[in-house]
């Protein structure tokens, strides 16, 4: 497995925000997290990060510990990409990839060619390699995510986590966007509000309430009417879409 | 395909402004030399210099070599040291702090400084055996103490720390009050409030071996942690799924520029916004990428704060203006200058 | 209580030993923990504080000063014309080039302020690197453990010994010793009339002595219990009615009249930073107050004025008492 948690806990003072949680994910697969708000997933997703440390349990990295390794180490395999990550100052665009190499170096080392391309790289997978002089004050919200993630690609992760990236995207840039994530190769857990998104883009679905896994697997197992009512209190109608032979969530 | 022709231009045309930043230092450091109510001969200021570095031995007036030497070389040079080193405070923290109004006093040093003073020279503390400097040092540092101590270490979160930094300076600053309202004859409470204001005007050869050395060093290791520094560009999250940890080095980063600072203040006093404003002007030019920002802040800071003491020593003589007086008055039209600028291009 | 044969034979001893002769120089003076050696009367002396200056006019040394910086208040009327001839390089605090542009040979310094290690002016150590001999006032000597506090005089009553040191000394470095000796002298003398013409009553007069306020409502900034004010108190036969330790305490006029004063001291200040700077204002609003003027010192006019530069621990102090001797002798207060 390539990223996987056993039983964590993690809480605030006395309040349990994550409870018990256990999951796994395979190289590649793209890992949908849904829940409605406080439902704990982005507590999940910082402490699979390695940004929190959990009060009970472990995150596994191909089967080591990562509380163990070094943060550096962590880095270099897991990329983290935050709902709200900016910034006032008007750092260019090319410079925020580049900050995705610093795991790879060390605080005196020089940056090579290789460096070089694999920022170029990034860039170019995100459609942004024509924009990288840019300051990232005059960018767009679409565009400042494409860089966030830009950026986690010149990590060179095997894992990469995204909370909520596509929270005030226009539609255009959502499904841009989520077809990006899934199309990498490399292992994702994407935390989505929009569950039509969650069953078109991801290869596996967990669902959270109140800080429990209360459904885990294919979205064509997860997604059912009775579901939706439960966590996520709206009544549903879900078929198979004819376009692109996923489930279809129809709120009515 | 872009160009590793254009980054090593990049890297010449940073050189070539660095070179001439250090030109343009010692062009004003010499002015400061040549500066000041004496009116000394160009040829005496010359041989002055080359004949306490033992190149010359030409007799000259003991009063002018000394004032030359003594007095306006280490005083433009401890200046110097200063503006660099709050450029360079003011620069990390207002990256660690992701707050623009962030400043090298916003952990309460200064107002800590002023209480290590009242302490020495009001309440008697330490009784002659310890200088007015000391104490306002240890006092700087305490407040820096205080605040670490409330904030754990300064892990809580930038809010917090800032939060604490206004708590510890009103506190410190109630103490101050306090001490000179109950115990201080009206001159004492006129001494320490005069040697706040800020000036360099008690600085000789001692202040600038010390301010040399910490500001060297501090230099030295915020250029250590300018890519972790980088890192912090979005929040404590971001610099920490790079690799960074965040706990340990903010700790670094704050006790390193509170030592700066607490030196700086315990020997010249209060001198405000070159660190605040220096880093932004610097980073409006030479983007916010640290490597370069710092060096950048230094040279800047340095030959502002050499300008701001000759102005300050020479507009009103026989008497002399607070620094940090002109170092607002110059700062702010320049400032005001780029965020109109600034305006423009969003 | 001194009566006049003890005062008669203290004058003679005292003229017998102002005759003690002329300087030997070299002459090596102890002066706050600091040798210094004069080869000669110095010529060109800097004066740095009003103090300092006044001391020096009193002695006649005006030829040998070339300057003076730092005079709170204007100089003493009597000292106006050699005044004179000393050129001020500034009434606030001067630079270290000012001072050294005048070519001096020998610096006295007021104020730890004005000369000393924590001084923005100068340090001891500058004046000798060029072969200047410096002097600071005794009175201001970090080396009294004593009295807890470096400016001398909180826990104890301030006198006028060190006052008179300063004039010995600086007497005794000009080669003016029996200047010197009538001066001290002259000022004892003065001391001991004042004690002797207000000890006869057993009156105990109890003094507040008001320097100023920022506005008629904020607190009063007083002379403390054992200041100069404490001091001219003492001399008139009564006490400072503040009790607080304090210099320069900070007072609300709930406290004043809770003391009830029978003397109010109203200091007339030179310099304009507020309104209540002037006696004049001072006295509008002690009479005016509804509840301030409820004070029976205020009913019976028991009010007087005296130059604020008194209330500093300097040879005004002996002036000041002298102009509050006058009045309450007016209002029959002896």
């Amino acid at each position: 497995m390539s990223i996987s948690a056993e039983n964590i806990c993690w809480r605030v003072g006395k309040k349990v925000i994550v409870d018990d949680v256990s999951l796994s994910v395979a190289q590649g697969q793209t890992l949908g997290l849904l829940g409605p708000n406080g439902s704990g997933k982005s507590s999940l997703l910082r402490v699979l990060a390695g940004l929190r440390r959990p009060s009970a349990g472990r995150v596994l990295l191909d089967e080591h510990d990562i509380s163990g390794m070094a943060k550096k180490q962590v880095a270099r395999r897991v990329a983290f990409v935050e709902q709200h990550g900016g910034t006032d100052a008007n750092i260019r665009v090319s410079d925020v990839v580049k900050l995705g190499r610093i795991p790879h170096h060390s605080p005196l080392s020089s940056w090579t060619p290789e460096d070089e391309r694999i920022v170029n790289e990034a860039l170019e997978r995100v459609e942004m390699r024509d924009r990288s002089e840019q300051g990232w004050l005059s960018l767009s919200g679409g565009e400042r995510q494409r860089v966030h993630i830009a950026r986690a690609l010149a990590q060179q992760p095997t894992e990469i986590l995204l909370d909520e990236p596509t929270n005030h995207l226009d539609i255009h840039h959502q499904i841009q966007l989520m077809r990006l994530i899934s199309a990498l190769p490399v292992t994702s857990i994407v935390a989505l509000h929009d569950l039509n998104h969650a069953a078109m883009f991801c290869d596996a679905l967990i669902v959270m309430q109140k800080g429990k896994i209360v459904a885990s697997g294919t979205p064509d197992a997860v997604l059912t009417e009775a579901l939706l009512r439960d966590v996520f209190q709206v009544d549903a109608r879900i078929e198979i879409s004819p376009y692109h032979g996923k489930k279809h969530i129809h709120f009515v | 395909m872009t160009s590793p022709v254009r980054n090593r231009g990049g890297m010449w045309q940073r050189l070539a402004l660095f070179s001439a930043a250090v030109v343009l230092l010692l062009l004003v450091i010499a002015i400061g030399v040549g500066s000041g109510e004496l009116a000394i001969p160009l040829r005496t200021i010359f041989f002055a210099v080359t004949n306490k570095l033992g190149l010359t031995a030409e007799p000259l007036n003991r009063i002018h070599e000394t004032v030359i030497w003594d007095f306006r070389l280490s005083r433009a040079l401890v200046a110097a040291c200063s503006g660099a080193g709050l450029a360079i405070c003011g620069a990390v923290l207002q990256s660690l702090l992701k707050n623009a109004l962030a400043e090298p006093y916003v952990l309460g040093v200064s107002a800590g400084a002023s209480t290590g003073a009242v302490a020495v020279v009001v309440l008697g503390i330490g009784t002659g055996a310890v200088s007015l400097s000391a104490g306002a040092f240890t006092g700087a540092f305490a407040a820096f103490a205080f605040v670490a101590l409330l904030t754990n270490g300064a892990r809580g979160g930038n809010e917090r720390t800032i939060l604490a930094g206004v708590a510890a300076s009103q506190l410190f600053n109630a103490i101050t009050a306090y001490s000179i309202s109950t115990s201080a004859s009206a001159q004492q409470a006129r001494d320490v409030m005069f040697w706040l204001l800020g000036s360099f005007s008690g600085v000789r050869w001692p202040e600038f071996q010390l301010v040399l050395v910490v500001v060297m060093v501090g230099l030295a290791v915020c250029l250590w942690y300018a890519k972790a520094l980088d890192a912090f560009t979005f929040g404590d999250d971001a610099a920490a799924s790079l690799g960074i940890p965040v706990g340990y080095v903010r700790l670094m980063l704050f006790t390193v520029t509170a030592l700066m600072t607490a030196a700086i203040v315990s020997m010249a006093g209060s001198i405000g916004f070159v660190g605040l404003v220096v880093p932004h002007v610097m980073r409006y030019f030479f983007g916010p990428l640290h490597r370069t920002l710092l060096v950048a802040c230094a040279m800047m800071g340095a030959i502002l704060m050499v300008l701001a003491d000759i102005a300050a020593r020479t507009v009103i003589a026989p008497q002399s203006l607070p620094v940090g007086v002109v170092t607002a008055l110059v700062g702010v039209p320049f400032f005001a200058a780029i965020l109109w600028r600034a305006r423009r291009q969003l | 209580m001194v009566n006049v044969k003890q005062a008669l034979w203290g004058l003679g001893l005292l003229s017998l030993s102002g005759m003690a002769g002329a300087t030997q120089y070299p002459l090596t003076l102890e002066n706050c923990g600091t040798k210094v050696v004069f080869e000669k009367s110095p010529q060109r002396m800097v004066a740095l504080g009003q103090n300092t200056a006044e001391i020096m006019l009193l002695l006649g040394l005006q030829d040998k000063m070339v300057a003076s910086a730092f005079w709170p208040t204007k100089v003493l009327p009597e000292l106006a014309s050699k005044n004179e001839k000393v050129p001020v390089l500034t009434v606030e605090i001067p630079t270290l080039e000012s001072i050294l542009a005048r070519q001096p040979d020998f610096v006295a310094a007021q104020l730890p302020l004005l000369l000393g290690p924590d001084s923005k002016v100068a340090k001891r150590e500058d004046f000798a690197a060029v072969g200047i001999n410096s002097y600071l006032s005794p009175g201001v000597c970090a080396t009294k453990k004593n009295t807890g506090d470096i400016y001398g005089s909180r826990s104890q009553l301030w006198d006028m010994t060190l006052l008179y040191k300063e004039i010995e000394d600086l007497a005794t470095i000009f080669d003016v010793e029996d200047r010197g000796a009538a001066l001290v002298n002259d000022f004892r003398q003065r001391e001991k009339a004042l004690r002797t013409t207000f000890g006869h009553s057993k009156r105990d007069l109890s003094f507040v002595f008001w320097f100023s306020s920022a506005s008629p409502s904020s607190d009063a900034y007083l002379g403390g219990k054992n200041s100069a004010s404490g001091f001219i108190a003492s001399v008139l036969g009564g006490h400072n009615a503040i009790s607080s330790d304090s210099e320069w305490p900070t007072v609300g006029w709930e406290s004043i009249i809770a003391t009830n004063p029978d003397v109010i001291v109203v200091s007339s200040l030179d310099r304009n930073r507020w309104a209540l700077d002037s006696a004049e204002e001072k006295i509008k609003f002690l009479k005016s107050d509804p509840a301030v003027s409820q004070l029976d010192a205020v009913k019976k006019g028991h009010i007087v004025v005296m130059d604020g530069q008194a209330m500093n621990p300097t040879i005004r102090t002996i002036y000041g008492a002298e102009q509050v001797a006058a009045q309450l002798e007016k209002l029959g207060l002896n």
